[in-house]
């Protein structure tokens, strides 16, 4: 069999198709990077230009965006990669508010330690009724 | 060579040991005939036990306070899993306002054929009787 | 590689991806590897609200590592075949182990 007639189920021809076009890459703690895919390979590290960091705010329907320029991201931090339809890009931000990177950045982290708090008390009980592990707990660490 | 023997060993063993390995999943005593020998001595590997559980009906828990109930149809050396007539439950604590007392509550879902990505089982385990 | 030829039979099927972040994302599997990285086009994030950053994506690749679950239409699964599948791929996997 040829190397092509495959090529969809390759990691390198799900990808070939993004090279060069507007992708958005979620990453595993939350990010959300808006650029220009340039380069990857098999474990999906990616190369990114023109980047752009954005944060959402649903609760307020507001956003924040800062520049980032050229990155190279680790490919097991990468969630997802999507690629950005030119055409419905601006419509949703249109509908929020543009606000200062600070004052978002604020209301997330306060909303992330509040989460956070929750959670590992919940993993707490959960240990001790249901043998559920901790996440992020010292297991975690090896 | 020595080593060899011993495998060879272990493959005559495993027709021995199949009513014994199945009755324990069925959380029977085992069969007489085989009951001298013990599951624990016998050199069984993990994946066997999973392997007689073919379309039947296990428990599955994970990581992230999750438990699965569904008919295993395949897995892999990964644990990675597809299971039908799957009851997915999911533990959530809830914090009382008032008292600060926590409470465990069960979410519960269900999904006609599923894949489980293997890196997040904790256990399988026939289910309870 | 047993499951990753049960995904590409289901290729062009519409499968619901559960992330480990709790997203789901309902998509047409469009392409898979082997290490169940996953394609998806048309794709539609349940609870949308709480995800705008994704209303302007149709088309995604999912790193398979960041995956809990997959739904998969149950017509399109075939148990009996699986289950022999399955049967086989562990007896030779006991045979090259030993």
């Amino acid at each position: 069999m040829d190397a092509l007639s495959n090529l969809a189920f390759t990691t390198s021809g799900a990808l070939i198709d993004l090279v060069d076009k507007k992708v958005l890459v979620h990453l595993r703690d939350g990010r959300k990077l808006i650029g220009v895919l340039r380069s990857y390979d098999q474990y999906a590290n990616l190369v990114t230009t023109q980047t752009l960091e954005r944060l959402y705010h649903p609760p307020t329907n507001s956003y924040a965006q800062t520049e980032r320029g050229v990155f190279l991201i680790r490919g097991e931090n990468v969630v997802l990669l999507g690629e950005v339809d030119l055409d419905l890009e601006d419509p949703p931000l249109q509908r929020m508010t543009l606000q200062p990177w600070n004052q978002i950045a604020a209301l997330l982290d306060a909303e992330r330690t509040d989460k956070a708090k929750a959670k590992k008390l919940g993993e707490k009980v959960l240990f001790e009724r249901s043998g559920f592990g901790e996440e992020g707990g010292e297991g975690d660490a090896y | 060579m020595k080593l060899y023997r011993r495998n060879e060993q272990r493959r005559a063993n495993w027709q021995e040991l199949k009513p014994a390995l199945e009755a324990t999943r069925r959380g029977l005593p085992p069969p007489a005939r085989s009951s001298r020998l013990s599951l624990f001595a016998m050199a069984v590997e993990p994946f066997d036990l999973i392997k007689v559980s073919l379309s039947e009906r296990v428990f599955v828990k994970l990581r992230g306070d999750r438990e699965l109930r569904g008919i295993l149809h395949a897995y892999d050396g990964h644990m990675n899993m597809v299971l039908s007539e799957v009851e997915e439950t999911i533990y959530v604590v809830d914090v009382d306002e008032q008292t600060g007392e926590s409470v465990v509550r069960t979410v519960k879902r269900n999904c006609d054929m599923l894949f489980v990505r293997g890196d997040g089982v904790v256990l399988v385990a026939p289910p309870a009787r | 590689m047993l499951i990753f030829s049960v995904f590409k039979t289901l290729t062009d099927q519409e499968v619901t991806v559960e992330l480990k972040n709790d997203l789901s994302i309902v998509g047409t599997l469009k392409s898979v590897d082997q290490f169940l990285n996953i394609k998806l086009d048309n794709i539609r994030v349940l609870d949308e609200d709480k995800h705008p950053h994704m209303i302007a994506v149709r088309n995604c690749f999912i790193r398979g590592s960041v995956v809990r679950y997959v739904q998969l239409p149950k017509a399109a699964v075939d148990t009996q075949l699986l289950e022999d599948a399955t049967r086989r791929e562990s007896s030779n996997a006991q045979k090259a182990a030993r």
